[in-house]
């Protein structure tokens, strides 16, 4: 990939510093975001251009199905909007209605805005936790029982196509 | 001991706590909104729980989350703070029925002297002074404009359910008193969801003076002294002293064991604020009590070398208060000024946003009370304390000029953000804070918002 430039140290350059400096911050948080690195990556600042290439084998492995991974929970600011389904509330979470019984929903099913996707409980209240976008559950993050924060990401959801 | 403590609130209050737990050492389990994910104390703590989005009655009021953060850290004990839900009585049972300990005095005791009618008739019971008017709420306007023309006017018109300087309205003319009490019945529903109101005569040149009590569970309690309050923004107090200024020591003892008697009397537990009203000829009067720490702690703690928080949690443990009454002595003088993020010429409004630079005074004697940082937040979301500045000095004259000079090295710096620094160098020059015999209305007098002549 490409290798991106230190800033330089002296007083001249200080503009250019600040600039690669943000430059790198920006790149750093692009390249968070993505599920692999590609190759090569090149911003441009004027008129603003971002290039990205990737290899073969990345481009295989992309248009292979998704193989579902627990993700690290990310402020909700961070992610795309309706991308993942949060917890309404910090508390334990329950993917079913009561033990033994079948989840709401599992990965790969087809989910309309409104429905029960889960449950938070929080101080013996059964806070139900629902769909806020039709999609397609792509991910189930948060394990049957778990404790979750306020926000916690519990689901990943294809949000289906307007 | 207890192994962890969560702390149910914020801001500075929720670090300072934080501090004490660690300096026991404690665990630390601290609660934050999504608006405060950058704060002070979630740095701090050992583990920190997000716990709703940045309205308090989705995060800090709302008491399921606050319980599932507690159950989820594995805290044993949890500390208020001071506003949220500190004197909320359902909180503390809660916490009881949970089998976590509530840093703070029992469930029925919050309910009793939470309401100020059942308060003032319980520390009337105990034998303390009350300001002439109603013990039980007034029914009606008609019922209102009798105890009225029996004590005279101004009278002063209070919610039963009000606290925090909010829910009150002077009456000084009998025919606006259908009006005002209308008004500040609805505002009783609307902030406190409780309308009922009590009257009591008003004094519109008296001073604020409060007792810090400590009671443990052993039947023990003592007092740490007066903290004068009197200079006050619409019933918001700016600047606090201990001890207070100018008053007769056999006053002094009159007070301080008045409100440990009432306390006591009360079945209370914990750290306790007992205000009164003193008036002119130097006769006292029971207010209110305030059952949790207080913001202006920090001068107590200075004149008296005690960590309140410390006796808080030792006491919520079912420790004995390790000193008698006779063993205390307070030192020299401490002054508070509360640094509020807003602006003064334009009518105090609020000025959150980013903090660009911040530099807080240091040297002798001089102690900051703040989460804030250079680089963070003053979210519109909550109050615009900002910091607390105390200073302790040998004497009065030298606490001010030390406050003085703490105030001048104070600088804050962001787009839109304004303090209320000039403003409280100024009060601390007024001639009457500076002979120490102001009052409630000196910010009045500071303001002209409503001109009183000289006395």
């Amino acid at each position: 990939m490409t290798s991106l430039l230190e800033p330089a140290q002296s007083d001249r350059s200080a503009p250019l510093a600040e600039a690669l400096d943000e430059v790198r911050r920006s790149a750093q948080s692009l390249l968070a975001d993505l599920g692999d690195r590609p190759r090569a990556l090149r911003i441009r600042a004027g008129d603003v251009v971002v290039e990205m290439e990737w290899t073969e084998q990345q481009r295989a492995v992309a248009a292979a199905p998704a193989e579902p991974r627990p993700a690290e929970p990310k402020p909700a600011e961070e992610t795309a909007k309706g991308s993942e389904i949060r917890a309404p509330i910090v508390g334990t979470f329950y993917r079913a209605a009561e033990p033994g019984a079948a989840p709401f929903v599992s990965e790969g099913d087809q989910v309309q805005r409104g429905q029960q996707v889960g449950i938070v409980e929080a101080m013996k209240l059964m806070i139900p936790v629902e769909a806020e976008a039709d999609g397609r559950i792509v991910a189930a993050i948060a394990a049957d029982g778990a404790p979750v924060e306020f926000g916690e990401p519990l689901f990943r959801i294809e949000p289906s196509a307007a | 001991m207890f192994r962890t403590v969560l702390i149910a609130n914020r801001g500075e209050i929720a670090l300072r706590v934080a501090r004490t737990c660690r300096e026991l050492g404690l665990r630390v389990a601290a609660v934050y909104s999504t608006e405060d994910r950058d704060s002070a104390v979630v740095r701090f703590a050992d583990q920190a729980v997000c716990v709703g989005p940045g309205p308090a009655r989705h995060s800090y009021l709302y008491l399921p989350a606050i319980m599932e953060a507690a159950r989820q850290t594995g805290a044993d004990a949890v500390h208020p703070g001071y506003g949220f839900l500190s004197e909320q009585a359902d909180f503390a049972e809660a916490c009881e029925a949970a089998g976590l300990t509530f840093v703070g005095p029992p469930a029925g005791v919050i309910d009793q002297l939470g309401d100020k009618s059942t308060a003032r008739a319980a520390m009337a019971e105990a034998g303390l002074p009350l300001l002439p008017g109603t013990i039980e709420p007034v029914a009606d306007a008609e019922a209102v404009a009798k105890v009225a023309a029996d004590i005279g006017y101004p009278v002063i018109v209070k919610a039963v359910a009000g606290g925090g300087g909010r829910g009150m309205q002077v009456v000084n003319d009998p025919d606006d008193l259908p009006r005002q009490y209308r008004e500040i019945r609805s505002t009783a529903q609307s902030l406190f969801g409780d309308d009922r109101v009590y009257v009591e005569r008003y004094l519109p040149a008296a001073r604020h003076v409060e007792v810090q009590v400590l009671c443990d569970r052993h039947g023990n309690g003592l007092h740490l002294g007066q903290r004068d309050c009197s200079v006050q923004r619409r019933r918001q107090k700016i600047i606090e002293e201990s001890p207070a200024p100018g008053l007769p020591p056999e006053l002094v003892e009159q007070m301080g064991s008045a409100a440990v008697r009432g306390l006591l009397a009360a079945g209370y537990v914990g750290a306790g604020t007992v205000e009164f009203l003193v008036d002119e000829q130097q006769r006292f009067y029971f207010m209110e009590v305030n059952c949790r720490i207080q913001v202006e702690h920090p001068v107590t703690e200075m004149t008296h070398g005690i960590d309140i928080v410390r006796e808080q949690l030792r006491i919520a443990a079912g420790e004995r208060i390790a000193a008698t009454q006779e063993e205390l002595s307070a030192r020299g003088w401490a002054i508070e000024c509360r640094i509020n993020a807003e602006d003064p010429a334009r009518d105090f409004m609020p000025t959150p946003g980013m903090l660009t630079e911040l530099t807080f005074p240091g040297g002798p004697f001089v102690r900051v009370d703040t989460a804030a940082f250079a680089g963070g937040r003053i979210s519109a979301a909550y109050d615009p304390l900002l910091a607390k500045i105390a200073v302790w000095a040998p004497d009065r004259p030298q606490a001010i000029a030390r406050m003085r000079r703490a105030l001048s090295e104070l600088s804050v710096e962001g787009p839109g953000v304004s303090t209320n620094r000039d403003f409280l160098t100024t009060a601390l020059d007024h001639p009457l804070f500076v002979a120490g015999t102001h009052d409630t209305s000196l910010v009045d007098r500071l303001t002209d918002s409503q001109p009183r002549e000289e006395r």
